[in-house]
């Protein structure tokens, strides 16, 4: 307890020469400064506050297996499949949820609508994406991002690594845009390869099998883009149909 | 009637200790060498984009704002179209404009990081922070940006500018060598970002329970064999044959431990210093190892809300010293 009123209580050190002495203002022992209605006001909303900043996040990691299966349920014996996600077995989360739903526009508003799942469930592959864009005079473009010779400083490495991360994420789709993209950058018409790159593991290394040895990239789709139409008026959105 | 008096004495214990966490007025000393950090932090973030702008935050580039908009336009409850998602660069047609604005932003950004108009500068930090961090999410986004428009948001909630900054040199020049008083928001502002602290460490720590190798204690191995991530291999770690699992095995399963039990060691007063050199050592290995440098700093600051102002004083106060006499005469 002394501790703490030690901490609150002001910490003028001697920092400044010319500072004045401090005006005498007396408050009673334990008394704060904000009127009680005020407390209270600005208690409700830190409480609902902390419930929102909360709620995002344990709703997110309730939901992430898609909800839970009634005991008995063997997800992985192969006699008993997983249900199909509009299964009625499927038994969901209803306070996480319905938190989440309440403050859903709150923590979007905020910026705060996340699941701060670092690393989690398990680190895991990255994806790259090699593209090979083909110019109107036939010189080809090749590259891949990320890349650390082209991309420089980290951040922008990472920013590249993220998109090529999060074509999960999106979808096929996100992988025609980038295709586009960079047709558009080269003028050209590109194609693109999403690849995951396998981890090595210490036996694999042990052994002396590089990082980056050709067969722990493994191809997951590709994609040809075509150059935007930049002209104005424009035109229907590009729809592209993914390939 | 003894039940009675004991539960009307624990309401009233229990609001006291309520009042004094969150009301009772703290030295902004720690809130003022986050605003320095955090300004820092979001003015290098921005400036990078400044290589790429238009891809990644123009109409077209990489994500198209229509596309983005088909992303996340529906909500994930109703259906319904989706008001709340908002960023300034989702109207922004031409590069110009998005020049202005970005160049306007690095402004912002930097006032805040040097505390020049900085209350002001903090609203705006925060508002162009999430803008820019919508346009990109999903696409280019990661924990950095949440940090950065974490940090934003509670800086503007106290006086981030009374220490630290060119508003309190200002003030010297013009006289006025009235010594900074504790503020109840300065407290308020630190109180969320401890709290939001913890539940970031919470669900994170909960998140790895979901994964095999944080559980058996592998995950760290394959974190540093992540060819994309690594900014210094050190896989060789592997050569060690008997020593490396068990290591391995012991940085996992402390990393899983302390971010689930840092919600609870952080208030502790002896705990306290354990737990924040162990968010130093993990949050700078994944800087120095990880390659992901931005994002181990943007943590540690948000770690330094857990240091007291007069400690805080103690180290940057000197600092401080040095250039407001520098800036603002001697006497």
């Amino acid at each position: 307890m002394a501790k703490k009123r030690q901490e609150s209580a002001p910490t003028e050190e001697p920092a400044a020469k010319s500072v004045k002495k401090k005006p005498a203002k007396k408050r009673a022992n334990g008394e704060l400064p904000w009127h009680p209605f005020w407390r209270c006001l600005v208690s409700l909303l830190v409480v609902l506050h902390l419930v929102a900043i909360f709620s995002a996040p344990w709703d997110l990691a309730v939901t992430m297996d898609g909800g839970a299966l009634p005991p008995g349920y063997e997800v992985r014996m192969p006699q008993q499949p997983v249900p199909p996600p509009d299964s009625p077995v499927w038994q969901m989360p209803v306070v996480t949820t319905a938190l989440h739903k309440f403050f859903h526009d709150y923590l979007n508003l905020l910026y705060l609508n996340h699941g701060y799942e670092f690393f989690a469930p398990d680190p895991a592959g990255t994806h790259v994406i090699d593209y090979q864009v083909t110019k109107a005079d036939g010189t080809v473009v090749e590259g891949r991002f990320p890349s650390h010779e082209e991309h420089w400083p980290r951040l922008l490495y990472h920013r590249h690594m993220m998109l090529s991360e999060q074509t999960m994420l999106m979808g096929p789709q996100s992988g025609q845009q980038y295709a586009d993209h960079l047709a558009t950058v080269h003028g050209g018409n590109s194609r693109l390869s999403l690849k995951v790159h396998l981890l090595l593991s210490p036996k694999q290394v042990i052994d002396e099998m590089p990082l980056d040895a050709p067969s722990t990239f493994r191809l997951i789709s590709e994609v040809n883009g075509t150059p935007r139409q930049t002209s104005e008026p424009q035109p229907a959105p590009a729809e592209g149909a993914p390939q | 009637m003894g039940v009675f008096a004991d539960t009307r004495g624990y309401v009233a214990e229990a609001w006291q200790a309520w009042n004094r966490f969150w009301f009772a007025p703290k030295d902004p000393a720690t809130l003022c060498l986050i605003r320095v950090l955090a300004g820092s932090m979001l003015f290098y973030t921005h400036l990078v984009w400044s290589l790429d702008l238009e891809a990644f935050l123009g109409q077209q580039g990489w994500i198209p704002v229509k596309y983005l908009h088909e992303l996340v336009q529906l909500s994930p409850y109703d259906g319904q179209k989706q008001w709340s998602v908002w960023s300034v660069f989702f109207w922004i047609d031409s590069t110009w404009l998005l020049w202005c604005v970005h160049l306007f932003a690095l402004l912002v950004f930097f006032c805040l990081m040097v505390g020049l108009f900085s209350r002001v500068a903090a609203v705006l930090a925060y508002l162009l922070a999430v803008s820019y961090a919508q346009r990109i999410s999903p696409g280019a986004f990661f924990g950095l940006d949440k940090v950065n428009c974490m940090l934003a948001m509670y800086l503007m909630l106290g006086p981030c500018g009374a220490r630290y900054s060119l508003d309190s040199i200002r003030r010297l020049r013009r006289g006025d060598t009235e010594p900074v008083r504790p503020r109840v928001t300065a407290n308020l502002a630190i109180r969320l970002i401890q709290l939001h602290m913890c539940v970031i460490y919470l669900f994170s720590g909960l998140a790895k329970l979901h994964g095999e190798n944080w559980r058996v204690g592998t995950a760290v191995w394959w974190a540093l064999a992540n060819q994309e991530y690594q900014s210094i291999d050190m896989t060789w770690i592997a050569n060690w044959t008997t020593v490396a699992p068990v290591l391995i095995a012991l940085a996992t399963h402390a990393t899983v431990f302390w971010e689930l039990f840092y919600c609870c060691l952080v208030w502790n007063r002896f705990t306290r210093p354990l737990t924040l050199w162990m968010a130093v050592a993990v949050h700078g290995g994944i800087a120095l190892f990880m390659g992901m440098i931005t994002f181990g700093v943007v943590m540690i600051y948000g770690n330094l809300a857990f240091l007291k102002p007069p400690t805080v004083r103690r180290w940057v106060d000197p600092v401080a010293e040095w250039f407001a006499v520098r800036m603002a005469g001697s006497d």
